[in-house]
């Protein structure tokens, strides 16, 4: 099933304005609410050849797209179109964290970070060789997670005085237990294959607080990819995110000594939780010198990631400036309490 | 006009003369600095000294002296250095003056500072120096210790009173190994972070109402005491005497000594 949002005004496809929030019309300007967006406009056709391909209602052409696909454009007239029948049941997301940050801002957040690169080559820098910008809705499984973990330490307390001429040196043994609770929430991991894990756990932190319960005309515009992995599959991912959280959490529990070490540490971890939740990205793929770096951006904080080219030469001019500095600033502490240079 | 030209000649030759003259005086009126009474330099050496150290009293405006004796009668050499500085000092007009005399019969080997060098070479720094003396006055290398005495101490004379000049934190190598270390690390940060910090933190994703600590236990076990000594503070070898005092003739001085 394709689905396609047509303007009550003009029957033009309508697509997701990140600054509004709403349904916007790319020829008469109309906004519509999501939620209340009249359903006599929402073009559903089902394809009888469905699940090998769909086609675009406004101009027949065959939609080109992979099978992750859910949210494309119509390659020929450029329509937004939804897959439905791949939003639905088991595929259905739970919640989508909707674009904050338009093409425009998201091109202008990039150009001004290519120029705060300071190891970066000063072609790089230049910031105005973007090849294309895509916006995409990124899978993810957020996990609520309950757990336990029961520790037992050997920890110490030392202390030192000086009676007479002799120095005392007190050291304190003692057996430290703690039992806890534990409960992290809406913990993500990138359920998309494509994506390269390292770089979607950087753009992180989302803001939670503008967490949607998922409705299709989110993705209008857009693209958007179903998940890969289930939320089974990217357990073990998401245990290993969360084990040097509780183990800082435990660290905090025990305070007051010298030194702790642990005897007997178990950890256990439950999802209590699970969504499907949809992330906003902008996708950015920069020439420079004949190759092809792709860079994520977090579609609603503007937070850039992914690995710059290095300039040499800017490296050894930081590495150089700032020894030399530090070492000026050094002699000259040292001329002002010793009198002497070297 | 011509003869404004003349004037101003004429006082610039008179202000050379006396710059001349009063950076001349403080060395010209002294013309022997090495003592050997004990016979334990040769020609050259003494020769090779008294330039060392001629150098280096023009640069302080403080005499570098010498002073052996072979006298196992001389129980005090603090007294008999005294004695003779007092007698030297009235002779060349100059109060200001390091002095290093040594007893070669009792071995006792004694440094001391007159005048300015009182406070440019105190006792700390005087101690300093016969440390790093005593192993060739041990080893009989007289003419190599006196050369040391008379570098190192100029060179801690430049100091600014009271400051240690062997400080960790005035050598060059400690500056330039903080200022490389500091450099790559901070270069590192930057190519670490040049992908994207990571800026989630342990607390990102804490549910603080369900997460608390259900049961908890401190049992003191037991516990160990260690005893050590109060360390001294060690001097080098052969045992140390003096640390300054009065000459006969009431100069007061800054000084240290040792047995070698
Ligand atoms: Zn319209
Ligand atoms: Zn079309």
């Amino acid at each position: 099933m394709v689905i396609q949002y047509k303007c009550p005004n003009c029957g033009a496809d309508m697509s997701f304005d990140s600054e509004s929030g709403h349904l916007s019309c790319p020829s008469c300007g109309r906004q519509d609410d999501i939620e209340t967006f009249p359903e006599d406009n929402i073009l559903r056709k089902f394809d009888p050849g469905e699940a090998k391909e769909y086609h675009c209602e406004n101009c027949g052409a065959i939609i080109l797209t992979e099978a992750e696909t859910t949210a494309t454009h119509c390659s020929f007239c450029g329509a937004a179109v939804l897959l439905a029948d791949r939003l639905t049941g088991d595929l259905a997301p739970a919640k989508v964290i909707p674009f904050t940050i338009s093409k425009e801002e998201a091109v202008a957040a990039f150009r001004k970070w290519t120029k705060n690169g300071r190891l970066t080559p000063r072609g790089f820098t230049s910031g105005d060789r973007i090849k294309k910008m895509t916006g995409m809705y990124v899978p993810f499984w957020l996990y609520d997670i309950d757990g336990k973990a029961d520790v037992a330490a050997l920890a110490t307390r030392v202390r030192s005085y000086t009676r007479g001429d002799t120095i005392y040196t007190e050291t304190d043994f003692y057996d430290v237990r703690r039992e806890m609770d534990l409960s992290y929430l809406k913990v993500p991991a990138d359920a998309s294959e494509k994506m390269d894990d390292e770089l979607m756990d950087k753009l992180e932190p989302y803001n939670y607080q503008e967490l949607k319960d998922f409705r299709m005309p989110y993705l209008s515009g857009y693209l958007a990819e179903k998940y890969d992995y289930d939320d089974e599959a990217l357990f073990s991912r998401v245990e290993s995110k969360i084990v040097p959280y509780i183990d800082s959490y435990i660290g905090s529990t025990i305070s007051g000594y010298s030194t702790v070490s642990y005897t007997n540490k178990q950890i256990q971890a439950n999802k209590k939780n699970v969504y499907y939740t949809l992330f906003p990205v902008w996708m950015v793929y920069y020439d420079f010198e004949n190759k092809e770096h792709t860079f994520a951006m977090n579609g609603q904080t503007g937070k850039v990631v992914g690995k710059p080219p290095i300039s040499l030469f800017k490296v050894a001019a930081w590495f150089t400036g700032i020894a030399a500095s530090a070492f000026a600033v050094m002699k000259v502490i040292s001329f002002a309490v010793g009198g002497v240079f070297w | 006009m011509r003869e404004l030209q003349v004037k101003w000649l004429l006082a610039l030759c008179v202000l050379f003369i006396f710059i001349g003259v009063d950076g001349v005086t403080v060395s010209a009126a002294v013309d022997q600095r090495v003592y050997d009474n004990a016979n334990l330099l040769n020609e050259s050496e003494i020769a090779e000294l008294e330039v060392v150290a001629a150098e280096h009293s023009e640069k302080h405006g403080t005499d570098f002296l010498f002073l052996t004796i072979s006298d196992e009668e001389v129980f005090d050499i603090q007294d008999y250095m005294g004695d003779f500085f007092d007698a030297w000092a009235v002779e060349n007009g100059q109060e200001n003056a390091v002095l290093l005399s040594m007893n070669i019969a009792t071995r006792d080997v004694y440094l001391a500072g007159f005048g300015t060098a009182e406070t440019t070479l105190d006792n700390q720094r005087v101690d300093l120096v016969l440390d790093r003396i005593l192993p060739e006055m041990q080893r009989g290398d007289y003419a190599d210790a006196f050369h040391e005495t008379v570098t190192t101490s100029s060179r801690y004379m430049e100091f600014r009173p009271g400051v240690n000049p062997e400080s960790i934190f005035l050598k060059t190598w400690l500056h330039l190994a903080i200022a490389l270390l500091l450099a790559g690390g901070v270069v590192g940060f930057m190519l670490y972070n040049s992908g994207g910090r990571v800026t989630t933190t342990p607390t990102t994703y804490f549910d603080d109402n369900n997460t608390r600590v259900t049961s908890k236990l401190d049992q003191f076990r037991n516990k160990t005491i260690s005893r050590r000594k109060v360390p001294k503070k060690s001097s080098g070898g052969g045992g140390g005497f003096g640390g300054g005092g009065v000459t006969g003739g009431g100069r007061s001085f800054s000084g240290g000594g040792r047995k070698f």
